[in-house]
Order: C-alpha cells, then structure tokens, then sequence
C-alpha cells in the first residue's frame, strides 16, 4: 500500500485493562505459590495442614482444630494450588500480554471497554469463588477442572466475552495481515472453549454438587484430552504468542524465521491435541490409543522445538543484552526451560519410561520445569518490560530484577532436580524385587520414606521460587509508584481494505487445504479400516503425501501467497484452527463414546455402589484423595504383584471395573498406594459389612491416625470424619443423576434409599463398636454404646470406610457375550488382541482361511 | 508476498535495525531475508528451517508409521494383558518352588530349635513385623493402642496371650502367615488377616514365625 494516499486516524490504546490483569496476575501469583509451598511442606510434614499450628486453637477458641485443618488438607489444597497457578497467576498474565499486544499488532484500541471490564472482573471473581469453595471440599474431582458447575458456567461466559472482544478487534483491525503472535491467541481461544465446554458437561443434584456424563474410560479420556491440552492451550499457546510480541521488541531483533513459525505453528495446534492419552499408559486404556498417545507425543518434540528455536535464534545478535538486560535473562531462561521441558514431555510419554515415571514425582518435576521455567520467567520478563511502559517510567531496580532472576534460577534447579532423584528413585524402588525375584523388596512406605529428604529440598527450591516472585512484586509496585498510569496514543495509517473479504470456499477448496485434510482422512482411514482396507488407506495416503510434495514443489509460491492470503482473513485463519485442533480429540473419543462402551469391560463389570457408598465415594472425591491415591493397577508386573490379590496372575484394573464411575477416579499420582483393590466380599453373614484387605477397624484407625498404621506415613489425620454427619438427604437425588446417566440402580424411593444408607452405616457403625474388641472413640468417651452407633452410624468415616471396603468389587460377566469385531476400534480386528485371535479361531476353524 | 522480490527499496523509516539488510537486496545476494512487513516494528527474518529440526520432525513422523505397522501387522508383540500374564505365571511358579524348598527344610522342631535361637532370624524377623504386623497386633504384641490412658484394643487378635486360635504349632502359624486367615473362619470380630505370602518371601515368614516363637518361648518350650 502506498504510505502517502493513505487515510491515518488516532488510537489510544487501553493500557488499564493490561494494568489490571498484570497486577492481578502477581497478586495471585504469589497466593498460588505461597499455597504451593504449603502443600510442598505437607509432603514432608504432614502437620503443616494446621496441626503445626496449635496455637491458633487456643486464639480461635478451638475453631481451628489442633488435629489439623480440614481445610489445609493437602487433597483440598492442591487442587486450589493448581487451579490458581493455571488460571490466576498465568490466566491473568496471559490475558495481561494478549490485551497489550493484540491491540498494537491489530493498530486499535480494543473493541470494548465495557467487554474487558466484565473480562478482567468477571475473572478475579470466577477466582475468588475458587478459593472459597476448592478448601471447602466443593469439586467435580477432575484435575484442573475441579471448580463446580456454577462456576463452570460463569468461566464459559466469561472467556466467551473474552473472545468476542478479541475477535471484535480483530475485525476492526487497521493491520492487514495477523501476526504470529495472534494466531497463537487465536488457537488459544478457540480450543480452550472447546476443551473446557466437553469436559466440564455434568449434571448438576444440587447447587455445589454435580456428576460429570462421562464414566470411566470415557471420563479419563476427555479428562485427559482436557487436562493434557490445558498446558497446551492455556500455558504454552498464549505464552509462545507473547514470546512472538515482547521476544523481538526486547532483543530489538527480527524474528528469527517466518516459515518456522507457520510450520511450527499448524503443526503444534494438530499435534498436540493427540498427545492426551499419554497420561493414561500402561492403563487399561486400549492398546490404540495408548499408542496414539504415545506417538503423537513423540511427534510434538520437533514442531515444540520450533516455537524454542524461534525464541532462541531470534535472540542472536542480542546475547550481549543478556548481561544488562533482566528481561533478556527471563526470557532465554523461559526458552531453554520450555525446550526442557517439550523434550522430557516426550520422553516421558514412552511407555516404558513412563513405566517408571507416571504416578511419581518425575511428573512433578516436569511439570514445574514449564510452570516455574516456562510459565513463571516469561511472565517476569513481561511484567518487566511493561511496567515501565505502563507507568511511564524507569523499572525501580534492575539489581532487584537480577536478584530475582537468580534466586528463582536457583529455586527451579533445586525444585525439578529433588523431584526428578524423588521420582527416579521410588519408580525403581516400586519395581525392584526381593531376592529370589518372588516378591518385591520394598512396602510403599518405605519408598515414600526414602524420598523425604528431596521433598525438602523441594519445599525450598518452592520457597526460594516464591521469594524471587515476591521480590518482583515489590519491584513492580514501586515501579508503579514512581510513575503515573497512562494510555499510549499514536498516529496509525488506516489501509485500504483488502482484508477480511475472503470467502470460506476460497480458502477452504484451495489445494494445501485439499492435500492436507485427504492426507488426514486416509490417516484416520488407516487408524479405523478393518484388515486389509487400512493398509489400502497407508498406501493412499503415502500417496497424497507425495502428491502434494511434488504440486508444492511446483507451485509453492501460490501456496505461499494462499497462506498470505489466510492471515488478512480471520475468520477462515480461525475456522481452520478450528479444524485442525478437533480432529485429535474426535477421532480418539468419539468412537468410545459410541461403540465401544458394552465391549470395554474386559469381562468384568463393577458392583454397583450402595446409596451409602456412594455417599463415600463423594466424600473420597470431596476430600481429594485422589490427589495421592490412584485406583489402577496397571499391565506392570510390579503393579499386578504390589497391588493385585494373591495368585492372581490377570488381576490388573479391567475397564468394566470402573465402567460406572462419574467422575473416573484412577488418579495420575500416587503418594499413598493404590486403592483399586483395597475392597473386599461381604463378610460372612452380612449383607452390607465388607471387609477388603483391612478390616473397618484398621481403617477407623487410619483415618483417625495414618502413623498408627505405619510411622513414615505422611497422609494427614481426618478427625473431622467421626464428627461430621453424612448428608443423606441428597443421595436420592445424586442417585436419580447417576440413573440418568446411564448408572444401572433400580428404580428405589427416596425413603428407600436412605434407609438403606442408614441401615448399613448402622452395620458397619456395630461392626467397629461390637464384638470382643470396639474400637474407642475419645471425644466420647462417656457416651453409651447406643449413643455410639447412633453417631457413627451417620458419620462420614463410616460412609468412607463402605466405600473403601467396595473399591474394586466387581463380578466376571461371560466373555462369550462381548461383542464381536468392533469397527472404530482398530484393536478388536487385529491379530494382536486375544480376543480378536478367538474370534478369528472360531470364525475359520479351517486352514483354508490363508494368512 | 513473502518471497517475491520487490521491485522497490524498502521505506528506511520503517528500519528496525538499519544495517539489517533488506528483502530483495539480501535474495539478490543469495543472503538471509528479512520480510519487508513489520507488525508494530517487529520484522521477521524467513530463514530456512534447520536441517536437524526438519529431521527430528520428519524422524517422528516415519517413526509413528513405522511402529504403527511394527505393532499392528507383524505379529512380533504381544498385548501387555497377554505378556503381563505369562510373566506372572512364571513368578507364581517360581514362588511355589520357593515355597516347597522352604517348606521342605522346615519343621516344628527346626524353627524352635535352629531359627528361633539364631538372634539374627529373630531380629530379620522383628522388622518384618515392626513394618508389616504391629499396625494391627501392635509393637508389644498386644493387639492394644494406648490412647489417652485407656488400652483401646486393635482389629489384630492379640499375640502373647497363649491363645493360638488357629494352631498352636510352629508350622500351623507358618501356614497362617503365609495364607491369612483360613477362607472358612469368620475372622477374628470380622477382621481377617491378608495372605502375607503374597508380599513376603517365604524366608520372611519363616523369620516372622521365629520373632514369634523367641517372643512367647513358653507356648513353644520344649
């Protein structure tokens, strides 16, 4: 376009908007942290949940309880420290970068002020509610998603206005073409709406409580294609935007490669999507998309590196700048940790080391190698960089910015080192057998007592971490004291509008697009075929690829100048974001969704729950110990011999076992053992007490002391338990749910069924407080024993302790009656299942049948 | 427009970085190019993709088709339920002979008379229990907690009282550690004991059976 015919008109941008976000983020920064390292502590000190905290009974007048706080349990505290990390500290940063940047790469003010007030305050309430209801033991149960239904719906409202008001900018850009930076906010925006909206579908039975509608299997794959995709699409796409944005104008620097950036780009939206099913290796999760899971995963390690090396490589010529300049040095250092941190990812998606791996602090490790390297640093070097462009001013300290940097250098390295030597070390120790090769040489405790030194050191590698961020705060506050708040105002050249006239078709039936999604359509075709038809597809689709190689060798200028043309076009660029980043998740959930749901029992299919069990299972969720316990014994030989019962060489975790669970709780760490076979037959005699591999009395006395069981436990205390009453009220209702999400429980009255609850809490109320030996209960110890039962009978140890009795109860249903060959399920007609080898047995009894 | 050269220098005012050379001069010279277009004064330089990276990403994807049909056609894998399977039947056989040999070299005499006399059995034996057993027998073999000064009893029978409910006899308590709780028994108040065989080795048990013995030595005297 020519400069001098050009229209120009004067923008203020909206700098308060930024502001808010950006001082929002560190406030609740150091409040995510600060609950971190008290849950750091707890790992090693149990006592930290308050029990440390004596004196506070004594100020409080016993309101706080010397024995701990229910609310400072590390089950309900975790979840807290996840959700504000992800969503308040790095939400509000994000959201801090995407409002500044958007607006000078689009040449406007954002669309509306009124939109970005809701945006910015409709968030800080949204996290507000968080941390009220997290410690109160409200939660869906799903990691990262354990807000409740309420509040799910006000974070859909909110991030939808979110994306109206940055869609409305880009629609009222006077940019033509979008900025790198841009199409990672947009792909952020798009696949986080998607991603949050299907895994948080739930049916409410009351106000703070809901079911999610998937069971099972099911619920962990979209747990997982949600929870795995969250770091993609909420911690690494928004951030490689503002990478894109700050990166360069900090160095002063081009970027590094322009054609890195649309390869890495498309590919890392498609890729990463399918890499969700690596939480879940080694499960019972088919053996498919298992290996989806684990490839996919191992292809994301090149177009991860891209966004890496474009960091890196955009720096060359500035590395000078890294001696004087604090936002250099958090930047480089974010890079190098995201390079990190994207190589282990796929390392660790192999499923033999993941053998070793998940369920340990390795995970941990890994994960705060990108929340404190990645997330944490490139937000520093932002709020660097913009406070003094906020305030119009000098930042306050450099040397405090330097400090900061090396302090929290210094607090990462120590962090991720004590969980790397924590994981290792007890992955190995849990697979290491005893002499003779029979048994395995260490009980869970001993491996959790081994590591205790490196919790320590965990806790002050956090703490150290939190004191960097703490001095950040400070050097941003009296950056901003020293300067005065104010908008930026600037001349801009409103284009010739060219823009955002593309139609959809143009776009859509041009051949990259043409080329890429038939090459996708074999792949999948390849995936789902039956034998035979699916080499076909292979081969068509090595086809397509070599086509579409050699028509790009010919007319890569055209395809060029078609990728030109997508980013003057929003709304097209968007829609094919969109595309891209639906395929992964259809093609892995949908078919166990529709099809394959009566075959994944593996011939076993769970007990259903009793109304006072399930009434425990909500408490098991409610206090979060799925936080430490896993209900899933996976195909590893040491797993089957730690966790499966004796002489029972099939007794992994079958997909029927868990077929009615709303939400699926197999867990994704273990700092207690495994629970899935912790249940047990009724008792002889009874038709409600069970007794698994303890008794109800040995849990009486966990629950009360975990220590009293075994001295190097550092599970906390749950008197509160033997106090409480269990709500029986809304079991009918959660009950009517679980029927209506498919749950098989026979059409019971409300009075049914809580005379059921109550009668079996008084059963099990009499098995502890009868017989040769009652247990004791101190608080009351003058109480009769009428008075006892009545009370237990309704307490919520009791309800927990038929739950944990019933974990894992199931009954073997004839394998004759599983489904044949199944299509969308690319395990069932391949040789390789044993069932599909019966099947294929009985089908051709002849030799006849070749192969 | 990326890559088409232009026909016309560039406007210098729009230079982020002057001596940065500029698209057509740098493709004339067969140099890098930095992209005429600037967003907010950031340019972009479109160089070539490394060739390692482009490896790695191409690496992945043969590497995803290649174990794809290693996996899936060659028949050369087994099901991890299949492969699991056999591993642990070779383990339970292996255990079994374990068990016959132990079980061949003792008898009631010998884990009086040999095990429970050699101090070292007795204590393997006491951590065994201290780590296993006390949570339900407690420390003292008492089967009792103290809690506030009152004895509050544990859901384990208790294990010096001279009452041997299923066998007083060295072996017969071998054979209870070893397999839990008899299947017929109700159990103690309800509470059955696990098959302790299953996390210890036989040796172990034997160990825990001298513990035993050395502690109650007038249930066992000769």
């Amino acid at each position: 376009m020519n400069a001098s015919t050009a229209r120009t008109t004067t923008i203020t941008y909206d700098n308060r908007t930024v502001r808010q976000f950006m001082i929002a983020s560190i406030a609740w920064g150091i409040v995510g942290m600060l609950v971190g390292v008290i849950c750091a502590t707890q790992l090693s000190t149990w006592e930290m949940n308050g029990h440390l905290w004596g004196f506070l009974e004594k100020i409080t007048g016993g309101a706080f309880k010397a024995d701990g706080v229910a609310y400072l349990t590390f089950g309900r505290l975790r979840p807290l420290h996840t959700n504000a990390v992800i969503f308040a500290f790095v939400g509000n940063m994000a959201f801090a970068g995407i409002y500044y940047s958007t607006q000078r790469l689009c040449k406007v003010r954002t669309a509306s002020d009124l939109l970005s007030k809701i945006h910015m305050w409709g968030w800080q309430l949204i996290i507000l509610a968080a941390a009220i209801t997290l410690p109160a033991g409200l939660t869906r149960g799903k990691e990262y998603a354990e807000l409740i239904w309420p509040i799910n719906i006000a974070v859909a409202l909110v991030w939808v206005i979110f994306g109206i008001n940055f869609f409305w900018t880009l629609a009222k850009r006077n940019e033509p073409s979008l900025y790198v930076a841009l199409w990672f906010y947009i792909a952020t925006i798009v696949t986080v709406t998607m991603l949050y909206v299907v895994n948080h579908l739930s049916i409410p039975t009351s106000w703070t409580h809901s079911y999610p509608i998937f069971g099972g299997l099911q619920d962990g794959l979209v747990q997982w294609w949600y929870g795995h995709n969250a770091v993609a699409f909420f911690l690494t796409t928004p951030i490689l935007g503002i990478m894109y944005y700050f990166l360069p104008k900090a160095a002063n620097r081009p970027v590094y490669s322009y054609r890195l950036s649309i390869i890495h780009f498309w590919s890392l939206v498609f890729i990463y999507i399918w890499a969700g099913p690596h939480h879940l290796l080694n499960t019972s999760l088919p053996r498919w998309l298992q290996m989806l899971g684990m490839l996919f995963s191992l292809m994301l390690w090149a177009p991860s590196w891209g966004g890496m090396l474009n960091g890196l490589l955009t720096l060359r010529g500035a590395w000078a700048k890294l001696r004087s300049d604090p936002v250099i040095k958090f930047f480089a250092a974010a890079i190098t940790f995201y390079g990190m941190a994207t190589f282990e990812g796929p390392l660790l998606s192999i499923r033999a080391v993941n053998a070793i791996s998940h369920y340990t602090d390795w995970t941990i490790g890994h994960v705060h190698a990108g929340a404190l390297g990645w997330n944490g640093f490139m937000a520093a070097g932002m709020f660097y960089w913009l406070a003094p462009r906020l305030w119009k001013t000098q930042l306050w300290s450099t040397s405090w910015a330097n400090m900061h940097f090396w302090i929290g250098l210094v607090g990462i390295l120590l962090y991720v080192a004590a969980m790397w030597t924590a994981g290792i070390t007890q992955g190995l120790m849990l697979g290491q057998v005893a002499e003779g090769g029979t048994t395995l040489k260490y009980e869970f405790v001993e491996t959790l007592k081994a590591i205790q030194p490196t919790y320590v050191l965990r806790s002050v590698g956090g703490s150290f971490y939190l004191a960097g961020f703490v001095m950040c705060a400070v050097n941003i506050f009296m950056t901003a004291r020293s300067g005065q708040a104010t908008d930026d105002t600037v001349e801009v050249t409103v284009p010739e509008r060219d823009h955002d006239r593309l139609r959809l078709g143009e776009v859509i039936f041009r051949k990259p697009v043409g080329y890429t999604l038939l090459g996708l359509l074999m792949m999948v075709l390849w995936f789902f075929l039956p034998k035979g038809a699916d080499i076909a597809a292979l081969v068509c689709a090595l086809l397509v690829v070599a086509k579409a190689v050699s028509t790009f060798k010919r007319e890569g200028l055209a395809w060029d100048r078609w990728h030109d043309g997508l980013l003057k076009n929003y709304l097209p660029f968007t829609i094919l974001t969109f595309v891209a980043v639906a395929i992964g998740g259809s093609v892995q959930i949908v078919p166990s969704l529709l099809v394959n749901r009566e075959k994944n029992v593996e011939g076993r299919l769970q007990d259903l729950y009793t109304p006072l069990e399930l009434a425990g299972r909500d408490l098991y969720v409610s206090e979060g110990c799925y936080n430490c316990h896993s209900q899933m014994i996976r195909t590893l030989v040491p797993d089957v011999m730690r966790y499966g019962r004796a002489g029972m060489k099939d007794d992994y975790s079958h997909l029927g076992e868990s077929l009615y669970d709303h939400p699926y709780q197999w867990g994704s760490k273990r700092t207690g053992p495994d629970l899935a076979r912790e249940g047990g037959p009724l008792v002889t005699g009874s038709t409600e007490v069970r007794a698994g591999k303890r008794d109800n009395k040995w849990h009486w006395f966990h629950f009360m002391n975990p220590r009293w069981a075994n001295d190097d436990s550092n599970m906390p205390c749950y008197p509160w338990l033997y106090e409480q009453k269990t709500d029986f009220k809304s079991l009918p209702e959660k009950i009517a749910v679980q029927r209506r999400l498919g749950v098989p429980f026979p059409a019971w009255t409300k009075d049914e069924i809580e005379q059921k609850a109550r009668d079996q809490g008084m059963a099990i109320a009499r098995s502890l407080f009868e017989g040769d030996a009652p247990v004791g209960y101190e608080p009351m110890k003058n109480a009769s024993k009428d008075e006892l039962l009545r009370h237990f009978s309704e307490s919520q140890v009791v309800a927990l302790i038929a739950y944990v009795q019933k974990l894992g109860t199931y009954h073997e249903i004839d394998k004759k009656a599983i489904p044949e060959a199944v299509p969308l399920d690319p395990d069932s007609y391949r040789k390789i299942t044993e069932h599909a080898r019966e099947v294929e047995q009985a089908a051709s009894p002849s030799t006849t049948d070749g192969s | 427009m990326s890559q088409s050269p232009s026909p016309k220098p560039t406007n210098p005012e729009t230079t982020m970085n002057p001596e940065i050379k500029r698209g057509s001069y740098a493709k004339e010279k067969g140099e890098v190019i930095l992209r005429e277009h600037e967003f907010d004064g950031i340019q972009e330089f479109d160089q070539k993709l490394p060739n390692w990276w482009l490896f790695t990403f191409y690496g992945g994807i043969v590497w995803f088709v290649g174990y794809w049909v290693l996996y899936y056609y060659t028949g050369i894998y087994q099901t991890d339920q299949k492969g699991i399977e056999q591993q642990l039947a070779a383990i339970q056989e292996k255990k079994d002979q374990e068990l016959a040999a132990t079980l061949a070299t003792l008898d009631d005499q010998t884990l009086v008379a040999k095990w429970a006399a050699d101090p070292s059995i007795v204590a393997a034996g006491a951590t065994t229990y201290g780590t296993n057993c006390a949570a339900c027998h407690a420390a003292d073999l008492s089967a009792t907690l103290e809690a506030g000064g009152n004895k509050v009893p544990l859901p384990g029978r208790p294990l010096n009282d001279g009452h041997w409910e299923y066998g007083g006899k060295p072996m017969e308590i071998f054979k209870l550690i070893n397999e839990g709780t008899p299947a017929a028994s109700a159990g103690y108040n309800g509470a059955r004991m696990q098959a302790w065989g299953q996390v210890l080795s036989p040796k172990q048990v034997a160990e825990l059976t001298a513990y035993l013995i050395s502690m109650n030595p007038k249930d066992f005297g000769n």
